[in-house]
């Protein structure tokens, strides 16, 4: 198909010149929702920065919803992991969200009322209506995530990037953003998310993609979440467990 | 007489205007902790305005000058990769501060005028001080309502304000461009080393009272005054330098803030 929300072919991406993650090759239509997996330092949010056209393209082709990564920025929402914002600034959940908004109102337009109308929705879809004008340093860690994702999901974007949506996030905060990435792709948003949590990736991702300095993988869960990839994948950080369970270790 | 004609009345515009304007800026300066980079500012304005005022021209130029010189100097070194931003703006901050006071020996006659650039002399202020003073106030006010939007969301979150499209790197010129205008605008009311405490000390007294951005710029505004005011008639009252008295007035409002915000519950 031609209108993929994201297409890698033969790439490498890093930072000033240096590759940090290579052999990238995979395709991302809309709807669909790709896992990025991988232990810590395996360039998984290296793969989503460069999609933002953050992290640079040293080798191949990459497209977001037709463009280059630099013509298609702003078009893609991101989800950073929640402790990245500074939770001392003094922004109101609501005024967080709000920022999502931003690239539609124009940087000096006054907010029309189906801006507030929009950032109310988004966070009533996050199950957090009632905590609109509370501090964003106040909230839980899972709260925090679920305000960034409103913040992503009121600008409509058709591609979503979630930087480890669900690091220090509680169950119901967890279940709560689970069921707004289903709801999204199910209306033809393609999703792409990171994360080191393997029944995450099973439950959620149609695709996997295995990563550690290189794609060692690309597939259903079925296929690549296996003993054979993973080790692959891992390396010494696999480990075979009692009953021929394959371990992963996390240094 | 007209009113403008008293020194002391000149003085009162100052304080104010010069106070509400530390207030403004003070607040970006505390949030996105650029406490020590003013720091820097302000002491590598000090040369600035010496070689302004040995070659003539307006102190403002020769100010923004050397401050334009060390922004790029320190945005330039701490883009190099292991290099310390922090050494590289303290290295900067005391070469400044060297080099302004070795211009200020090679002039005779000059270590008067020395105090004046270092804590400011209020009671000399001009009518022309005064107009410049009112038009940065009104031009910062306009700069920072304007990209409020994209100041906010690169200080409050810089990889998604650049995923959005905001150009991160610009923004952080114009704040610190804003920011250097306003030191060296302050510079006749506190002086370029004294400037530094009436641009943070007001701010970061807010910043303990309030989670809201709009009441913590309000409330900057209002200590930035009062220091001033204070500091003015604490100065004309007990016979004290007034750049010393205001920053010192503001010291005090950033205590006494800090003590009663430990008393009750804090603020959402």
């Amino acid at each position: 198909m031609g209108d993929a929300a994201l297409r890698y072919a033969g790439v490498s991406v890093g930072y000033h010149g240096r590759p940090v993650l290579t052999h990238v090759d995979l395709e991302l239509r809309a709807g669909q929702r790709l896992a990025l997996v991988g232990p810590n330092g395996a360039g998984k949010s290296t793969l989503i920065r460069s999609v933002l056209g953050l992290a640079q393209v040293l080798d191949g082709a990459v497209t977001v919803l037709g463009r280059s990564p630099a013509a298609a920025r702003g078009l893609a929402g991101y989800v950073p992991q929640n402790d990245v914002p500074d939770a001392g600034f003094p922004v109101s959940a609501r005024q967080v969200v709000l920022m999502g908004r931003y690239r539609r109102i124009g940087w000096w337009r006054p907010t029309r009322p189906a801006d507030r109308r929009a950032v109310a929705e988004a966070l009533d879809r996050v199950g957090l209506a009632d905590r609109a004008g509370h501090r964003f340093g106040t909230l839980s860690g899972g709260q925090r995530q679920r305000v960034l994702l409103a913040r992503a999901i009121v600008a409509e974007p058709r591609l979503l990037l979630l930087d480890e949506p669900f690091n220090g996030v509680d169950a119901v905060s967890q279940e709560a953003i689970v069921r707004v990435l289903r709801d999204l792709t199910g209306a033809g948003t393609a999703l792409v998310l990171s994360t080191h949590d393997l029944t995450v990736a099973r439950e959620l991702a149609d695709l996997v993609c295995l990563l550690n300095g290189r794609q060692w993988a690309v597939g259903p869960p079925a296929e690549t979440l296996t003993a054979e990839p993973l080790r692959r994948a891992y390396g010494g950080q696999a480990i075979d467990g009692p009953g021929g369970r394959l371990v992963l270790i996390e240094p | 007489m007209n009113w403008w004609d008293d020194a002391l009345h000149r003085a009162t515009a100052e304080v104010v205007l010069a106070g509400a304007l530390a207030g403004l800026i003070g607040v970006h300066v505390v949030l996105r902790r650029l406490s020590f980079f003013t720091m820097a500012l302000t002491h590598a304005t000090f040369p600035g305005v010496v070689v302004a005022s040995i070659i003539g021209v307006p102190l403002l130029v020769g100010g923004v000058a050397a401050g334009a010189v060390v922004a790029l100097g320190v945005a330039a070194l701490s883009r190099r990769r292991g290099q310390d931003a922090a050494a590289a703006t303290g290295v900067l901050l005391s070469a400044g501060f060297a080099l302004g006071t070795a211009l200020v020996a090679t002039q005779s006659g000059f270590s008067r005028d020395l105090s004046a650039f270092l804590v400011g002399s209020v009671l000399t202020v001009d009518g022309p001080d005064l107009v410049a003073t009112a038009a940065v106030l009104g031009v910062v006010a306009i700069v920072l309502a304007w990209c409020s939007r994209p100041l906010l969301f690169t200080g409050f979150d810089r990889g998604a304000a650049a995923a959005a499209g905001v150009s991160t790197g610009v923004w952080d010129v114009v704040l610190l461009f804003t920011v250097q205008l306003v030191v060296v605008t302050v510079v006749p009311a506190v002086g370029t080393i004294l400037a530094l405490s009436l641009i943070v000390a007001p701010a970061a007294a807010a910043r303990l009272w309030s989670g809201r951005l709009s009441v913590i710029t309000g409330l900057a505004v209002v200590f930035g005054v009062t220091s001033g005011l204070g500091g003015l008639y604490a100065s004309a009252r007990w016979n004290v330098a007034a750049g010393a008295s205001i920053a010192l007035l503001a010291t005090g409002v950033l205590l006494v803030s800090w003590v009663l915000t430990r008393l009750r519950p804090p603020v959402r």
